[in-house]
């Protein structure tokens, strides 16, 4: 630990001196993504989220095929058959069912069917009352290849698969899509893979054909989709992005943290981790700058610089999945006095220049 | 400091002026000539040039979530357009929020209007707008396929109550004016319905398109907006679909109405490929209805990508996708759809819809309520507005164009019989003075004592192309932000809206709305006056009751 003007000196000699930095974790609000996508402009430098992976993989299916998405609020009111791809969105969101399926009436809603639930994946979960479940586990490594079934069953393209009691209750699943008025797939991009999220997509476009569907993806934590629509809306790109050459350029697998660290050619981190939630687990080991609001997220060596927790501390602009979109969260309590992380970044930068740039 | 840009052709129709002349400024304003002898403390020397207010624009698609679905869809629109002979950097960061603003500083624009703002996604919108430097911005917030309006219009329709309802969204979004886009046929979608006009039902609701419009109408004449509702009617792009635009200029029945992209419906049935202009009986249709205002919607050749909230068209429309990808977000209300679009001078149909838009601006009767939009992105990308300048001012320029084109679409076009050529002050009204005074701001469009200090200054040329494509000077709040094309100061602006007054009532109706249907807090896409962590950032403008 430092003390706070010698630590943002002693970040600014490391960041403005650095050939390559690296600013990840970008755990932090909308106000901290815009000031160190703008860091990270001035340094000719990399930025990339926690979630990095999902977020990125995402990206590329929607600048390769496109999207067809349902809000979560539109979800909630008007499927009528909702299908949990996977483990990971249970993992993720504990409450995920709760959510989706209100006790009561929702919003209008296509066709008169009784909302149901079809969950394949790893393992069965509870389904809310009254809601009828449909229980397809599948275990690890096989999910990719029954939704490969699950899009020939949408698509009617006839196949055969080596067990025969699995491929029955997929084609079974296809049915029930068919005569859906508005399915949707809810999954998480940190759990499918590209192929697999372009098998979805194309299942819902099959089905559009006929009838609706869409997907919902669960938001990357530590605020991933606010921070890549930052990204996105400042300078054309998501997160994983370089500014090393002016322009900016993008590539997911090129410009991941970790893998910049572990090759060497990153030579200084800057970790900014301003949110509750998980503690993301630092990338390798190039001297670092952190940005911390909770305690013990540094490792000996690394210059750390507290910062407050977004909408805990201080008013903030977060990805909140409710409205599937930015919103403001305003905090209850006091706040820790504690500097933003967009106010330390800002004056890491006015340090920098007053130092006579990078 | 008091300013003098000397010996300009000022062209200010506002104040039937255009006549070389001085404009002063001081402190951020147009003021009159001083009368006690003061020496101006800079004078610009503006012979040979053409000195305008700064330019307004009411329509078009810079901010907010939907732009940025496009932007992920699409990262390689600037390069694909450079590619096509754009004269834009084919950098994805080229349609970022920083780049745009200056882009738009640089052709002499000042205000730019975001006509499409979601309402559960006001903050992503006005962070965005926040980004964007030097321009002043509004948005338009959209209402008309959301649940709460629909279940107010269903049955009785509480009129008072949809008024608070109205005032209170455009508040709580801090919003310029109402947009309703394809009203009912959104949510119609949603329900599987592929088609939707004008007395089509919403499914449950069982209201009208007519309907909804009509209420939308009735609550921001009474509310006092000065904007009136800016509607996106139904049917966009459908052959024959100019009866559905003249439908809708008889449903308005003498309230203000503005309809955005009109030459998106100017189309009739007739010729062997069952697709004309009606670019006449549109443009009598708005010289007959007074109370109706427009904006064009211009196509012009060249790659873009179409962003709509009209999610029934879009998703009708996905096939003619160019490159293939689509992206159709299903939301709160209107949701989004993104088709990327390339139109073609050898399509028969671009051809059509090029030659549409030109000829319902050249057949204008009252240039003051048919203004000047290309809907960027969906009819071309804002940057190519100068060559649109160029096509309304010189019809040789024009004859060259329609050379181009296929026969068989000059055979059903009108544009060859058009000699009309547009003058500055024309220019003038349907980019600036048009604009400003039907959105309601009042100290902008125009030179007038008072205005705000925006001016764009273009070097006269024969090729009107060059000659507004890089202003000369542009002031902003009459300091010096342009200077030949380029920017030298990079300033930040203001968002113009209204906050009509509502009954208390209906924040904890509303409230319990979203946390019920949605468990969502509205306090979380409430505007905050900080959000842009500037002093300033947000400008009221009063309603008119």
């Amino acid at each position: 630990m430092g003390d706070g003007a010698g630590a943002l000196e002693r970040a600014a000699e490391l960041l403005g001196g650095a050939r390559l930095p690296v600013i990840g974790g970008l755990l932090t609000d909308i106000a901290g993504a815009q000031a160190a996508l703008a860091l990270a402009e001035k340094l000719g430098g990399v930025v990339d989220h926690a979630a990095g992976t999902a977020l990125t993989r995402a990206a590329r299916i929607r600048r390769e095929t496109g999207v067809c998405a349902a809000s979560f609020g539109e979800v909630r009111n008007r499927a009528d058959v909702v299908v949990i791809l996977g483990d990971a969105p249970f993992d993720q969101d504990p409450a995920l069912l709760d959510t989706l399926f209100a006790p009561h009436d929702g919003l209008p809603r296509p066709g008169n069917a009784k909302r149901q639930l079809v969950a394949l994946g790893g393992r069965k979960p509870s389904a809310p009352k009254g809601v009828p479940l449909t229980s397809i586990e599948i275990g690890k490594g096989g999910l990719p290849a029954a939704i490969a079934m699950l899009a020939a069953g949408v698509g009617q393209r006839r196949f055969a698969f080596k067990d025969k009691s699995l491929q029955d209750k997929i084609e079974s699943v296809a049915d029930k899509l068919h005569t859906a008025a508005f399915a949707v797939f809810v999954y998480s991009a940190a759990e499918l893979e590209e192929p697999v999220l372009h098998t979805v997509l194309q299942i819902v476009r099959d089905l559009s054909n006929k009838t609706r569907a869409a997907m919902l993806a669960l938001p990357a934590p530590g605020n991933g989709e606010g921070v890549n629509l930052c990204s996105t809306w400042t300078c054309g790109l998501p997160v994983r992005t370089s500014f090393a050459r002016g322009v900016p350029v993008h590539d997911g697998w090129l410009y991941a943290a970790d893998r910049l660290i572990a090759s060497g050619e990153a030579d200084a981190l800057l970790w900014i981790d301003g949110l509750d939630g998980k503690p993301s687990a630092l990338p390798g080991r190039v001297p670092t700058v952190v940005l911390s609001a909770r305690s013990g997220s540094h490792r000996r060596g690394d210059i750390v610089i507290e910062v407050a927790n977004a909408g805990t501390d201080h008013e903030a602009a977060l990805y909140l999945p409710a409205i599937t979109g930015i919103g403001m969260v305003r905090p209850s309590g006091q706040g820790s006095g504690k500097p933003t992380v967009a106010a330390v970044l800002t004056r890491l930068s006015e340090i920098i220049d007053a130092r006579g740039g990078r | 400091m008091l300013i003098l840009l000397q010996g300009g052709r000022v062209v200010d129709p506002a104040h039937d002026r255009d006549a070389i002349g001085d404009v002063f400024i001081e402190d951020g304003r147009i003021v009159a000539a001083p009368t006690d002898g003061r020496r101006p403390d800079a004078t610009y020397d503006l012979r040979g040039k053409i000195v305008m207010a700064g330019g307004v624009d009411l329509h078009s698609h810079i901010a907010g979530s939907n732009v940025t679905l496009a932007r992920e869809i699409m990262p390689e629109l600037p390069a694909l357009a450079a590619a096509g002979g754009v004269d834009i950097a084919p950098s994805p960061a080229t349609w970022g929020s920083y780049a745009t603003g200056l882009r738009y500083a640089q052709m002499g624009y000042t205000t730019v209007i975001e006509p499409a703002l979601i309402p559960t996604h006001a903050i992503e919108a006005q962070i965005e707008l926040a980004a964007i430097p030097i321009i002043d911005v509004g948005a338009l917030g959209i209402l008309g396929n959301d649940d709460y309006s629909l279940g107010l219009l269903r049955g009785t329709g509480d009129a008072s109550e949809l008024q608070d309802y109205v005032a209170w969204t455009l508040s709580h979004a801090k919003c310029l004016g109402l947009k309703v886009i394809n009203a009912g046929g959104a949510e119609a979608f949603k329900f599987n319905v592929r088609t939707f006009s004008l007395d089509d039902e919403v499914p449950d609701y069982g209201v009208t398109s007519r309907a909804i419009m009509r209420a939308m109408q009735k609550a921001v004449t009474d509310l006092g907006v000065p904007h009136p509702v800016h509607l996106h009617c139904n049917n966009l792009g459908v052959a024959g679909n100019a009866d559905t635009a003249l439908a809708t200029m008889e449903a308005a029945e003498g309230l203000p109405i503005h309809l955005a992209h009109i030459q998106f419906y100017g189309y009739g049935k007739e010729g062997p490929k069952g697709l004309s202009s009606a670019a006449p009986r549109i443009a009598e249709g708005i010289a007959r209805h007074k109370n109706v205002s427009v904006d064009i919607g211009q196509v012009m050749f060249g790659q873009t990508v179409t962003i709509s909230g009209d999610i029934l068209r879009q998703f009708d429309g996905r096939n003619a996708a160019n490159p293939k990808k689509w992206g159709l977000s299903q939301g709160e209300g209107n949701g989004t759809g993104v088709v990327p679009y390339k139109y073609r001078a050898k399509s028969f149909v671009n051809a059509v819809q090029w030659s549409v838009g030109l000829e319902i601006m050249l057949l204008a009767d009252d240039l003051w309520r048919v203004l000047f939009s290309t809907d960027h992105p969906n009819g071309a990308l804002f940057v190519r507005y100068p060559e649109i300048i160029q096509l309304l001012m010189d019809r040789n320029e024009r004859a060259r164009w329609l050379e181009r084109l296929p026969q068989d679409a000059r055979e059903v076009s009108n544009l060859a019989a058009i000699a009309r050529e547009l003058t500055y002050a024309e220019i003038a009204i349907i980019t600036r003075a048009g604009p400003a005074r039907l959105l309601g701001l009042q100290d902008r469009g125009h030179l007038g004592p008072g205005a705000v200090a925006d001016v764009a200054v273009y070097v006269e040329r024969d090729d009107k192309k060059a000659m507004f494509e890089k202003a000369d000077y542009v002031f902003k709040d009459g300091r010096l932000v342009v200077r030949d094309g380029a920017v030298t100061e990079v300033t930040f602006g203001r968002a113009y809206h209204v906050a009509p007054g509502f009954d208390s009532k209906i924040e904890r109706r509303v409230a319990d709305f979203y946390d019920r249907y949605y468990g969502a807090k509205v306090s979380t896409f409430g505007v905050p006056d900080d959000i842009a962590a500037r002093p300033h950032r947000f400008a009221k403008v009063p309603c008119q009751s």
